[in-house]
């Protein structure tokens, strides 16, 4: 059974490209998001397992809307990105209730397993 | 001998004769008790007036004051005729012989400045000076000698004798003079409270006697009618008539006391300028010197064209028809260095400001130097800061420019290539189609880079000069750019890059707002300077203040002590206009 997952970043190259890697890799990409409101509400919406988060969204910061999604019960997995590198962030991804981070460059449906776990 | 001053005698020599015939009319009179003492004391107050007036109105020419001081003693004089023993004199007398205390309340609602602004105080005096005349009246009209009990000649107007009559009439008559009076009062006592501390002492010397004098003429006339023609005939008469006498010594005692305040003030000044040469203090020093705790002192910067406070703020001086401030300019060796602004009624004693101005004027050139330094300090400070600032938003500009545009399609760029070599082998089509994409990608990025690095400072200014540069901004602008010159040889480089920016900044506003059909650029070398120019046949109006971008620009500019115009009138194209020494 492949894995539901919702992609929230404001770039549409980055959401087109990161669906047809996963997709290729057989993650379902059930929906996408542009910005942090909406990344809210589509989760509520789409109840997908596994979130895809950028960091810098337009309206609000990535950390704040992973902490948001984790404070629900049976919330989905959150995985961040950034076109930056994961130090950059410091101890902000382990802090924020995210599960792990991959750079945009490096994303992979394989490095979205390994976070994911068997 | 001026014109002035030859009026000024012949009044005089006037009020001198006026006085003599006065002098004769009561000594010869047959009806008036105490001749010569009554005689003297009429002369004495005449002339006080006159002579008084007459000085300050030599005094002050532009000051209708004097005159009206004069005016006093002239009316005062006209009483002599009640002595007349022919009854038409006598009456003439009796009707003109309050008119002198109309002439006296104009005097003291005109005072110190010489002019009555209020249009319903001028009725109200209108009033008091028809009333002057009018008041007598009923004595004239009603009334024997025996019925107002004096042995004065018969009125030579009289129609009829009778005491009712009279009496209500009478009666009357000083109910409104008391009207008039009280009113001035209540005008006079809060013209007082309401006065600044140098305007009291304006007003003080007349402002007193006249207010005591108008006191118990209200007094008077509300208890007792007009009481014939005898001039001492009751203790407030006499009281009065000391109030009244004292009025122009009261004035002359003030012009005499500013005289001496104003040499002292300025002396002491001078002393405590030399104690503090360094200028500290000057506010409260001529605050001091000149009795007006709101004083100001504001430098002119000559190359700004400006006024500023000593701590370099801008400062904007009271118009002329300010009511409540005024100013006197401070000069020193024939520059304007400053000015005091200070309270209006000091324009009464224009002497004693000018002299502390003078006194002060190298203590005000040596705090406007330190002003004007002040001034460029703090321009400076600013200028600096927003450099810093203009940094730090540039890099983070730059760094959001990076992140949003070019990583962001290398990244979609990176995983389409690893998408492709995954495919390479079993779906090599897909593989091709995704390396066409992102070829195109890479394309995209590469322009990106490329339009970011012009903007951090472009490579073909400094390799191939100002003309190649600016020739490449006027290639891609939207809007057709006309280069009329650019100097031939190579400039400093920081100059060329400051006149590059100028251009791109000037054109991207072109393109942005100026709603324009072309723009003209040019480069030129004149008196040492560059002029870099841009104009546009656009709606104008640009607003200098608008973004940071202009700000910026400006900065830059005057960095290298140059400066930068703009001139945008509405519907009339905009020009940039920088000049930078070179």
């Amino acid at each position: 059974m492949a894995w539901t997952i919702l992609i929230v970043d404001d770039h549409p190259s980055f959401r087109a490209s990161a669906r047809v890697v996963l997709e290729s890799e057989g993650f379902s990409v059930v929906g996408e998001a542009v910005d942090g409101a909406s990344a809210l509400t589509e989760c509520c919406r789409l109840r997908p397992e596994v979130v895809l988060l950028d960091v810098q969204l337009p309206d609000t910061d990535g950390f704040r809307v992973c902490a948001e999604i984790t404070s629900h019960a049976e919330h989905p997995t959150v995985i961040m990105t950034s076109s930056r590198d994961g130090s950059d962030f410091g101890p902000l991804v382990s802090t924020s209730g995210a599960c792990g981070f991959v750079p945009k460059a490096e994303l992979s449906g394989e490095r979205v397993q390994e976070l994911l776990g068997p | 001998m001026t014109g002035l001053r030859r009026a000024l005698a012949l009044v005089a020599i006037e009020g001198f004769v006026v006085g003599l015939v006065a002098l004769a009319i009561i000594l010869a009179s047959d009806h008036i008790d105490d001749n010569a003492v009554n005689a003297t004391l009429l002369v004495f107050v005449g002339w006080s007036f006159i002579g008084a007036g007459l000085y300050a109105w030599w005094r002050r020419p532009d000051n209708r004051f004097g005159a009206l001081l004069t005016a006093v003693g002239f009316a005062y004089f006209l009483g002599a005729l009640t002595g007349a023993d022919a009854g038409w004199l006598f009456t003439i007398g009796v009707l003109l012989s309050s008119v002198h205390l109309a002439v006296f309340v104009h005097m003291l609602l005109a005072y110190p400045d010489g002019r009555i602004a209020s249009r319903r105080l001028r009725k109200v005096l209108g009033a008091g000076y028809a009333l002057s005349v009018v008041g007598p009246l009923p004595s004239l009209l009603f009334a024997t000698p025996a019925t107002l009990d004096c042995d004065c000649p018969d009125s030579a107007i009289r129609i009829t004798d009778d005491r009712t009559l009279f009496e209500v009439s009478d009666a009357l008559m000083s109910g409104l003079a008391v009207l008039i009076v009280g009113y001035v009062l209540y005008v006079l006592i809060t013209r007082w409270q309401t006065a600044s501390q140098p305007r009291r002492r304006a007003m003080a010397p007349i402002l007193w006697s006249g207010v005591c004098l108008l006191v118990l003429l209200a007094g008077s006339l509300t208890s007792e009618a007009v009481n014939g023609p005898e001039i001492v005939s009751s203790a407030t008469s006499v009281l009065g008539l000391v109030f009244f006498a004292v009025t122009p010594y009261g004035f002359l005692f003030g012009l005499l006391r500013s005289r001496v305040v104003q040499a002292g003030a300025v002396s002491e000044l001078l002393q405590r300028m030399a104690d503090a040469p360094d200028g500290s203090g000057l506010r409260q020093l001529l605050s001091n010197a000149l009795g007006d705790r709101s004083l100001q002192v504001v430098y002119w910067l000559e190359d700004k064209q400006r006024w500023v406070y000593a701590d370099g703020r801008l400062a904007t001086l009271p118009e002329d028809d300010d009511r409540a401030r005024a100013w006197s300019p401070v000069e020193h060796e024939g520059r304007a260095v400053g000015a005091i602004v200070h309270d209006r009624s000091l324009c009464e004693d224009p002497e004693l400001v000018r002299s502390v101005a003078v006194a002060a004027g190298l203590s005000i050139e040596n705090e406007r130097l330190q002003a004007q330094l002040r001034a460029r300090v703090e321009e400076l400070r600013a200028s600096r800061a927003r450099i810093v600032e203009a940094g730090t938003a540039e890099r983070r500009r730059l760094e959001r420019n990076l992140h949003d545009g070019a990583q962001q399609r290398l990244v979609a760029l990176s995983l389409s290539m690893r998408l492709a070599q995954s495919k390479l082998r079993n779906e090599p089509d897909a593989a091709e189609q995704l390396l066409a994409g992102a070829q195109a990608e890479l394309g995209r990025a590469l322009e990106e880079l490329r339009e970011l690095a012009r903007g951090i400072h472009p490579a073909v200014l400094s390799d191939r000069g100002l003309r190649a540069a600016i020739e490449g901004l006027a290639g891609r602008s939207p809007v057709p750019v006309e280069l009329a010159g650019t100097p031939r040889e190579r400039l400093p480089a920081a100059v060329e890059a400051a006149a590059y920016f100028v251009v791109s900044e000037a054109l991207t506003n072109v393109v942005k707002y100026a709603n324009a059909s072309q723009a003209r650029v040019s480069v030129s070398r004149t008196n040492g300077h560059a002029v870099v120019e841009v104009a546009d046949d656009g709606v104008g109006g640009a607003d200098p203040g608008r973004g940071s971008g202009l700000r910026g620009l400006a900065d830059r500019v005057s960095a290298l002590d140059g400066t930068l115009e703009l001139r945008s009138p509405q519907g009339a194209g905009t020009l940039l206009r920088a000049e930078i020494p070179v």
